[in-house]
């Protein structure tokens, strides 16, 4: 695990210096360590780890220029997804934080999030998710992408049945949306390339909203085909001309038949295309031979035949999928909706309601106990900063002890890290006026 | 059964007695005229109860069902928007919630209330003619925009001729009948992605002589909507070949161009969202390439110039900053090559 919000030891205590009030206050009751010089060595030494995680859930302020931290809602190959509230607005969001040292690994990772950026900006549809801001900080090299709040997402869904399905009425609602959504950024020249369940979130008013645009194509706007080169998209729901290698393919169509696929298996649980590994995998799409399970209806039989038509230029068009029997029927809500799984870590929370109350009622209240437990309660925090995990989070997991055991390692670990960037760290507070531009925010246009 | 009261009438009574009373009312004098206006309005009234039930009580599907199918058969839609304004000011609304109602009543894959107005066009005319009466403008456009959500009535609406109509009605001088005429004009030419685009294609110039008025207009907020629709419309990949044709006639490049100098900021805004694709475009043809090169000076310096104050906007200095230096670079073509 890695730190999260906190890099270790003296960036703590610097931020209150360093960060100007209106882009970054963190509130976080430290003030009595101000004075003291060598603070590190003197908390780890003080505390065994065991001492500290068992405090009571505490709720740690943290604010991202006007953004009030809350709880994580999600883990990308990326960084992590947490809520926050903006302060200003009062909008639930979420934000996605991305580290730099992450990106590097993953192969065009800091491309892909750039090209995303750009073109989330471009974009504002019902149903594809809406960039509301992004912030860098340049120092601790991480960069927040601020969202649209959506409480949860079409696989998250799927996987808290048995059938692993929606009733048909309920499947038929998001598709519309998807084609919605595809139709408007297909109109922008943007092929998408990774549609599938676990790109497509849900919001509290059932609104469907397509997201990940991070292996997104944008055409030339006076390119005279949707021919595509490159596709880095999940490979179950890719094509036949792609399985099978193709140098050059229709864009729009590789959207069609994973919309295709998104149908199929939202509908019936099941996959066409399944392989013990992506070779198989691809061999057998690359065949392209499916069966469809006999309970699905002929209509639905018709559609999904012709979204995952083998040769791309009989397959449907989003025009032909509108004027589907299938698509226009209004189908009988007979069996019950699937409904936005409880939160994981609090499975009484089945509305997912808001996670910054806890630290709003903080920021205006302050913490309660006072005395003794207070300083226990910091170190805690503290502790968890170095361990590696997010505070927030840390402070939370009531269930996640199997951290503990090695956390004296961890401690170690971090220990060598802190001291080495303690010098640093002293250096910032010095050059306090050039930490302004830290977080430069760019509003939409 | 209902302590007090007369008995509750069936749809079919209903029906006939609107029907009835709708014909009556274009030859009446004053106050039989009110008698029977009351009466349309009570009728209509419980109509609207019918179709949406009440707080305590869900509509019946039967009842629905047979005041649909009487409303087909006794043509009585055609009847209720001709006279619509003569309709008092409540009973309009119950019209337009009656309207959409039976619009999107569905059953199975079909769609009755659609299918009855593809046959009966003069029910869409009328609601465009709407738009001519202060009246009753705004009920016509709600439920104009309930028809566009159709792609077939769409299609009714974009080829007729009345269609040309809307270009005078999005300039009228009240601003409310205007702007909804506006947001009506512009959900039949973005609403279904292919139909608009076929339709733009095919009727390409009696399309966009008309919509040069509206970039020449006289009134701000018309030149504003209509500057940012072709935007729009222009930069949608389905109006590929719409753009093509569109960029290569230097009579608009040289009216974006005009406007790119507009007093108003936001136009020149909006027309250089215009202006960038004319730049942009590859292989753009010789008139084209010989106005932008006989201004290939005075384009550098006003675009270095062009609202510089917008640093925040990214995107905006990037497309700016491109568009600087494609125009540095142009050449023009060796002679005989081309």
């Amino acid at each position: 695990m890695e730190e999260e919000e906190l890099v270790p030891g003296s960036d703590l205590f610097q931020d209150e210096i360093a960060f100007d009030q209106e882009e970054l206050i963190d509130l976080n009751p430290m003030d009595i360590f101000d004075d003291d010089g060598d603070l590190h060595d003197l908390v780890i030494h003080r505390f065994e780890s065991d001492q500290v995680v068992y405090q009571p859930h505490r709720h740690k302020v943290k604010l991202i220029g006007k953004y009030l931290m809350g709880e994580i809602l999600g883990e990308g190959s990326y960084g992590k997804v947490k809520e926050v509230l903006d302060t200003e607005t009062l909008c639930r969001r979420a934000v996605k934080i991305l580290k730099r040292r992450k990106l590097r690994k993953i192969p065009n990772g800091e491309q892909n999030v750039q090209r995303e950026i750009q073109l989330l900006k471009r974009l504002h549809h019902r149903n594809v998710i809406q960039l509301k801001d992004v912030m860098y900080n340049e120092e601790k090299q991480k960069m927040y992408i601020i969202m649209e709040y959506c409480a949860s997402e079409l696989q998250e869904m799927l996987e808290s049945v048995p059938s692993k399905k929606f009733p048909i009425w309920q499947a038929h609602g998001y598709f519309c949306q998807l084609i919605d959504g595809l139709e408007y950024l297909h109109s922008h020249g943007i092929v998408h390339k990774d549609i599938k369940p676990g790109n497509l979130l849900v919001t509290n008013d059932e609104t469907l909203k397509i997201t990940d645009l991070g292996v997104a194509e944008a055409l030339d706007i006076f390119a005279n085909s949707d021919e595509c080169r490159t596709s880095q998209g999940s490979p179950a729901f890719q094509p036949p001309e792609i399985a099978n290698g193709l140098n050059t393919f229709s864009g729009f169509k590789v959207d069609v038949w994973s919309s295709g696929v998104t149908l199929y298996n939202i509908t019936t649980g099941k996959y066409p295309f399944e392989g013990d590994n992506i070779y198989k995998l691809f061999e057998n799409i690359g065949k392209g031979v499916y069966t469809i399970p006999d309970d699905v209806s002929e209509l639905l039989a018709d559609l999904l035949k012709g979204m995952l038509a083998y040769e791309s230029d009989v397959r449907y068009t989003l025009q032909q999928i509108r004027q589907h029997p299938w698509f226009i029927k209004q189908h009988p809500r007979v069996l019950e909706r699937v409904l936005i799984p409880p939160r994981q870590d609090d499975p009484e929370d089945i509305l997912r309601s808001m996670t910054v109350i806890g630290c709003l009622s903080a920021m205006h209240y302050g913490n309660d106990e006072a005395g003794q437990e207070e300083d226990i309660a910091m170190v805690s925090d503290y502790q968890n900063a170095i361990s590696g995990q997010d505070a927030v989070c840390a402070n939370h997991d009531h269930e996640e002890l199997k951290g503990n055991s090695g956390q004296n390692i961890v401690v170690d670990n971090e220990h060598s890290q802190a001291s080495a960037t303690a010098p640093q760290a002293n250096g910032k507070s010095k050059s306090k006026k050039n930490s302004k531009s830290k977080f430069s925010s760019c509003k939409q246009s | 059964m209902p302590l007090f009261g007369t008995k509750t009438k069936s749809p079919q009574e209903l029906v006939k007695s609107l029907k009835e009373n709708l014909a009556l009312l274009p030859n009446l004098k004053e106050k039989e005229y009110k008698k029977v206006s009351e009466e349309v309005s009570k009728t209509l009234q419980s109509i609207k109860t019918l179709l949406y039930g009440t707080a305590d009580q869900e509509p019946a599907t039967e009842q629905v069902a047979m005041l649909s199918t009487e409303m087909y058969q006794s043509n009585t839609l055609p009847l209720l928007i001709q006279n619509l304004a003569r309709v008092d000011f409540e009973g309009r609304k119950d019209v337009v919630a009656i309207f959409n109602n039976l619009l999107r009543r569905q059953i199975g894959t079909r769609t009755p209330t659609e299918e009855y107005i593809c046959l009966n066009h003069s029910v869409l005319i009328e609601l465009v003619k709407g738009y001519e009466n202060q009246e009753i403008a705004l009920n016509c456009g709600m439920m104009l925009r309930e028809c566009c959500r159709f792609e077939s009535l769409a299609k009714i609406l974009l080829n007729a001729p009345e269609f040309y109509k809307f270009f005078e009605y999005v300039e009228v001088s009240t601003f409310d009948i205007a702007s909804d005429a506006f947001s009506t004009f512009k959900e039949l030419l973005t609403k279904h992605k292919m139909l608009s685009a076929e339709f733009l294609e095919h009727n390409y110039d009696e399309v966009f002589m008309h919509y040069q008025s509206l970039l020449n207009s006289d009134n701000y907020v018309t030149r504003r909507q209509a500057l940012k629709l072709l935007g729009e419309l222009l930069l949608d990949r389905h109006n590929f070949s719409t753009m093509n044709r569109y960029i290569s006639n230097p009579e608009n490049l040289k009216l974006m161009m005009n406007m790119l100098r507009e007093k108003s900021r936001n136009i020149q805004f909006e027309a250089f969202h215009v202006f960038k694709i004319f730049v942009a475009n590859p292989n753009k043809p010789r008139p084209i390439l010989d106005i932008l090169l006989r201004n290939k000076e005075k384009l550098v310096d006003f675009l270095t110039r062009f609202h510089t104050e917008r640093s925040e906007d990214e995107q905006f200095n990037d497309e700016k900053s491109y568009l600087i230096k494609q125009i540095k670079e142009l050449r023009a073509p060796e002679e005989g090559e081309s």
